[in-house]
């Protein structure tokens, strides 16, 4: 028993010498820190910067026309497929207010997004298609990993991207955009959804038919 | 009664064992350009509320508490910064894409209306970091209007 007093008076002792001379050098750095406001040049954000000027990539589709029409929501293309099926299946989840099926349908999307075969994009669509892959990642791993009122924020903003995608690239199916003017805090959001019959993914069973179809895609 | 003593005596060589190992320090003490104050030219009492409360994890500056100097604090430390700037950094915020800056935005708005951030468990160690109604209220409408501003 002996030993043991010993060994926790020691450990004490040990924790209280850290915690004197760490307190000291905390309030040193703190101070050193007021004075060190100094300007720095931004280093260059090499990851942002995306080469896809090599023009290496095969430019034999429709969809990858230099020249984007952003009315033509309604190109054709399969290629977007998966991923749409990604977003209706989270949405399909939120719905029936069921979180494990919109974080499956989030890990859904997050591999069709992998699987998405971006070389034959180029120059504008590429940085575009990047930065809106980029966004829906995020939106869809907090998804996966989110409780529901929270996956439906990231769906709100997901949403927009997957909007923002079907605008730039195209899609070969069919599909309704629909609004709920009490999403967003009342500010209202849209959704998209393969039936032109309303469910709102934004509240579920609370309010399932709330909403009104804006048009067809 | 020997058995105690061997794992009390284990566990402190171990406690004194992983001193030796520190953390990397997330200290870079100088301002970006495209810190996210300077790129909405946020006025000086939302600057410091976020410096208070936000900037220890969502920077590339910390303020380190002095128990940050200890094992496995450190450690723990570093993995919830690399984290939270993983999620936000306020100091790159002017590069990321205007999608980006739009839907943290969101987050953000969201996140202190329903008090998530600052994370409680920073707040139990950092009392100043704790907002207020008012505070709360103050950021959420000026992120609000930087938001709309984005969206014009």
């Amino acid at each position: 028993m002996k030993f043991f007093k010993t060994t926790i008076t020691v450990a004490t002792v040990f924790v209280f010498a850290l915690f004197i001379t760490s307190c000291k050098n905390e309030k040193k750095t703190a101070n050193e820190e007021m004075n060190h406001e100094t300007e720095m040049k931004s280093d260059n954000h090499n990851e942002m910067g995306h080469d896809n000027s090599d023009g290496h990539h095969d430019n034999d589709m429709a969809t990858t026309s230099e020249k984007r029409d952003i009315q033509a929501s309604t190109q054709k293309n399969a290629a977007t497929t998966p991923i749409i099926d990604a977003y209706f299946q989270i949405k399909n989840g939120l719905v029936a207010d069921d979180k494990d099926a919109a974080a499956k349908g989030g890990k859904a999307l997050l591999a069709a997004f992998s699987g998405f075969d971006m070389s034959k994009l180029t120059g504008d669509t590429h940085k575009e298609y990047m930065e809106i892959y980029e966004d829906a990642k995020e939106q869809a791993e907090h998804i996966v990993k989110s409780p529901i009122d929270h996956q439906r924020e990231h769906f709100e903003t997901l949403t927009t991207d997957i909007n923002d995608l079907i605008t730039l690239l195209g899609t070969e199916k069919k599909m309704y955009q629909a609004f709920c003017p009490m999403a967003n805090d009342g500010k209202g959001a849209i959704w998209l959804s393969e039936f032109k019959e309303i469910k709102n993914p934004y509240f579920g069973s609370k309010m399932l038919t709330c909403g009104s179809v804006q048009k067809e895609i | 009664m020997k058995v105690f003593k061997i794992v009390i005596l284990v566990l402190i060589t171990g406690l004194v064992g992983i001193q030796f190992f520190p953390a990397s320090l997330n200290q870079n003490n100088t301002i970006t350009k495209t810190d996210f104050a300077k790129t909405f030219n946020a006025p000086n009492e939302i600057q410091n509320l976020l410096k208070k409360s936000c900037y220890d994890c969502h920077s590339n500056n910390t303020i380190y508490p002095w128990y940050s100097k200890v094992q496995p604090m450190a450690w723990m430390m570093e993995d919830h910064i690399n984290e939270g700037k993983k999620e936000l950094n306020f100091n790159e915020f002017g590069a990321y894409s205007k999608r980006k800056q739009k839907s943290k935005l969101k987050s953000i708005i969201s996140q202190i209306k329903d008090g998530e951030m600052p994370l409680s468990s920073y707040t139990l160690m950092h009392g100043d970091a704790t907002l207020s109604e008012k505070d709360k209220q103050l950021l959420v409408d000026w992120f609000t209007n930087v938001r709309d501003n984005l969206n014009k």
